[in-house]
């Protein structure tokens, strides 16, 4: 992997902030855009900015052509069994949302979540609870955050209808044991849902392999456009669904008193879509597929190693989740004792331009649980560098020695 | 206390910027929790703090962990030194409203408000080997003898004594102020004549001369002495005019210009003058108290009137 040459698509790093370089290290929350994937979005509204499936004229067949075309490429992405088990949303939560509200469950069944769950992951079940009297049951995770596949056991009774995991946790950047906790989840007759907002963006996905059911992620964690999400699931469950937002472009015909729903994903995209996004988002796709997978994770592991082996032994300072850095592919989760996360953070973005997040990272029932007050979270993407992994040590060093 | 000097800084500086007006409405949103008795839980004194030693730990490392371990009394330091400050400034800005100068009447120490001096300017009497020092304090009208003076609304128990040269261009700039308050609040006025300029002494024999002659006479030609041209005023043809356009006679007013007995009687009002210490003009006093130098109007009528003037 050529890291300079991939570097200079990125605009923003081209940039200096003050002087000094810009040193991204939040991709977890949204990732840099290359330039393909301005550019596409840019085509888009610059060339052919017009509907996408209604009108009959030159632009729109071309916009037509290309929206599926991204969708081709997302299901290819995903190894899904054909394109049209891919509904585009606007992002993980919506995804979520929609499997919760069209997935037709009812009072006493129960959803299983791990305890560490992003709020996207977690208040949609606790408003269907709350709407429809489903029971919430929460996985605990071991003592280092990884998943407790005993205690997965335990709650995996029959009335489980659906588990609902993040594959790879923004907190702490550990991965589950996809593979099998959706083989046990299938012989309990439970359908399984992966929120992969933290996975898609660092490894393909392959659904027909995994047999999973649902999966969700979005696109501005992976170069694409932000606003712009993917919901997968199997082709007969959407049949199955009910539409969760109803409309413009979900129905063949109506009359003042019924409509026709389209099959799916037409059933699923209420109203006119993000084609720039979608457009863009396909382009993110064949760019990540273009550097290639295994070069990704290569170079997050390097790094996390790298920060993991320089900062772990650092005075109070504690890393959320497992100490060894494989089991967290691209993320540091970590905070000092006595020192307010938001502090680091800031201190970081003055000092060196470095970027963080801090604070509890939308999952707060694990903070919360936890009674610690947040973290900071390092989390890096394929074209971080070496360099930029040492100016974070060396600064979060020189905070931890004055503060 | 952090947020409170933040918020006045901040908010000084949002004049400016708007990044900046942001932050004060942060800092403000914490002041009003922190006078509520309320936990500031925004976050902003934790983020300007973070960003503040973000800026001090590149540069030392030691000076970022002082900053940090002091952060609070810091605060405090910087709070107390802002309310001394604050204190200070509106203390100086009532002085100069009342005075005319933020440091006290007559003081001609550097004023924001006045920055070139103007209201302290004086013109310097030449007065050989001065035994007293110049200053204010010393200025009195204990002890003077102002019956030769010309004096106009005796009858008021309020009295305003004018020190003046009529070439001097802060007496100018402060004599039309004078007679606006006198005619306004008719005041007891005395003028006196004290040259410093050796081209004008004889206009203090024709004040002596005009006003012994016809007080009220005396008056106008005193506005129209210092409303002409200064370059008038050192030619006596000029002089004579101005006399003779009020209906004076000009020969007699010669005559008694160049008696011997005008000149003693003017020398006798400069050794009053002199002894009042006065350094230059114009020194006016308005009920015994001196204002040296050209002061606004409202300073004037403060001082005789009160802080409600109007």
């Amino acid at each position: 992997m050529d890291l300079k040459k991939i570097r200079q698509d990125f605009p923003i790093l081209q940039e200096n902030l003050g002087n000094k370089p810009i040193v991204y290290l939040d991709n977890a929350c949204q990732s840099l855009r290359p330039r393909p994937v301005i550019e596409a979005i840019n085509r888009y509204y610059l060339k052919s900015s017009a509907c996408s499936g209604r009108s009959m004229h030159k632009l729109a067949a071309e916009v037509t052509r290309e929206v599926d075309q991204s969708r081709s490429a997302i299901a290819k992405f995903l190894n899904a069994a054909k394109k049209d088990e891919i509904v585009f949303t606007r992002n993980t939560t919506e995804g979520i949302n929609l499997v919760a509200n069209s997935l037709c469950l009812e009072k006493g069944d129960v959803v299983l979540i791990s305890d560490k769950e992003h709020n996207s992951n977690l208040i949609p079940w606790q408003t269907m609870a709350k709407k429809k009297g489903i029971t919430l049951k929460i996985v605990p995770s071991k003592e280092d955050n990884t998943f407790d596949l005993q205690a997965y056991d335990e709650l995996l009774e029959k009335n489980v209808k659906l588990v609902s995991f993040g594959q790879t946790s923004n907190l702490d950047g550990v991965s589950i044991p996809v593979d099998e906790i959706i083989k046990r989840a299938h012989r309990n007759g439970s359908l399984v849902l992966l929120d992969a907002a933290q996975t898609a963006p660092h490894q393909k996905i392959n659904v027909k392999g995994l047999d999973v059911d649902f999966v969700a992620f979005s696109g501005h964690k992976m170069l694409g456009p932000s606003g712009m999400g993917v919901l997968y699931s199997k082709y007969n469950l959407l049949e199955q669904m009910e539409p969760f937002l109803v409309g413009g472009d979900t129905v063949l015909s109506s009359t003042y008193d019924t409509c026709q729903f389209l099959p799916p994903p037409e059933k699923f995209e209420a109203g006119l879509q993000d084609y720039a996004g979608i457009i863009g988002m396909g382009a993110a796709i064949k760019y990540l597929e273009g550097i290639g997978f295994d070069a990704i994770q290569s170079q997050e592991r390097l790094l996390n190693e790298i920060i993991t082996a320089e900062i772990k032994d650092m005075p109070k300072l504690r890393i959320l989740g497992p100490q060894d850095s494989k089991q967290r592919g691209g993320i540091i989760s970590f905070y000092i004792e006595g020192i307010d996360s938001h502090r680091i953070a800031l201190m970081l973005d003055q000092m060196a331009n470095i970027m963080v997040r801090s604070g509890q990272h939308c999952v707060h029932s694990w903070f919360n649980a936890h009674q610690i007050k947040g973290s900071v979270r390092v989390s890096l993407y394929f074209y971080n560098t070496q360099e930029e992994a040492l100016l974070f040590i060396n600064n979060l060093k020189k905070i931890g020695k004055v503060l | 206390m952090f947020c409170i000097v933040a918020f006045v800084v901040l908010a000084i500086l949002g004049i400016f910027s708007a990044t900046n007006r942001q932050l004060a409405k942060e800092a403000l949103d914490c002041v009003s929790r922190r006078v509520t008795l309320r936990p500031c839980n925004t976050g902003f004194d934790e983020k300007m703090k973070a960003k503040i030693l973000g800026n001090v730990i590149t540069r030392s490392e030691t000076a970022a962990r002082l900053l940090n371990n002091n952060f609070e009394l810091l605060s405090w330091i910087f709070f107390v030194m802002m309310l001394g400050s604050s204190i200070w400034s509106v203390r100086g800005l009532y002085l100069f409203y009342t005075t005319g100068s933020c440091n006290g009447l007559n003081q001609d120490a550097f004023c924001v408000f006045d920055p070139s001096g103007a209201n302290n300017q004086i013109s310097n009497i030449n007065k050989p080997c001065p035994v007293q020092q110049k200053t204010a304090s010393n200025l009195t009208l204990n002890g003077i003898d102002l019956s030769t003076f010309p004096v106009k609304n005796t009858d008021s128990k309020d009295k305003i004594v004018f020190i003046g040269c009529y070439l001097c261009d802060y007496t100018r700039k402060a004599y039309p102020l004078i007679e606006q308050l006198v005619s306004k609040f008719n005041v007891n006025f005395t003028f006196a004549d004290y040259p410093t300029k050796e081209s004008s002494d004889y206009l203090s024999r024709v004040d002596y001369c005009v006003y012994h002659e016809n007080p009220d006479t005396f008056w106008k030609l005193n506005d129209r002495l210092f409303a002409a041209d200064k370059s008038d005023l050192s030619n006596t043809d000029e002089v004579n005019q101005l006399m003779g356009g009020l209906g004076l006679d000009v020969g007699k007013m010669d005559t008694c210009i160049a008696d011997p007995q005008t000149e003693a009687a003017v020398q006798s009002q400069f050794t009053q003058i002199v002894k009042t210490n006065f350094y230059g003009t114009p020194t006016i006093f308005i009920n015994g108290v001196p204002l040296v130098g050209p002061k606004p109007y409202r300073v004037y009528a403060i001082m005789l009137r009160g802080l409600w003037y109007w």
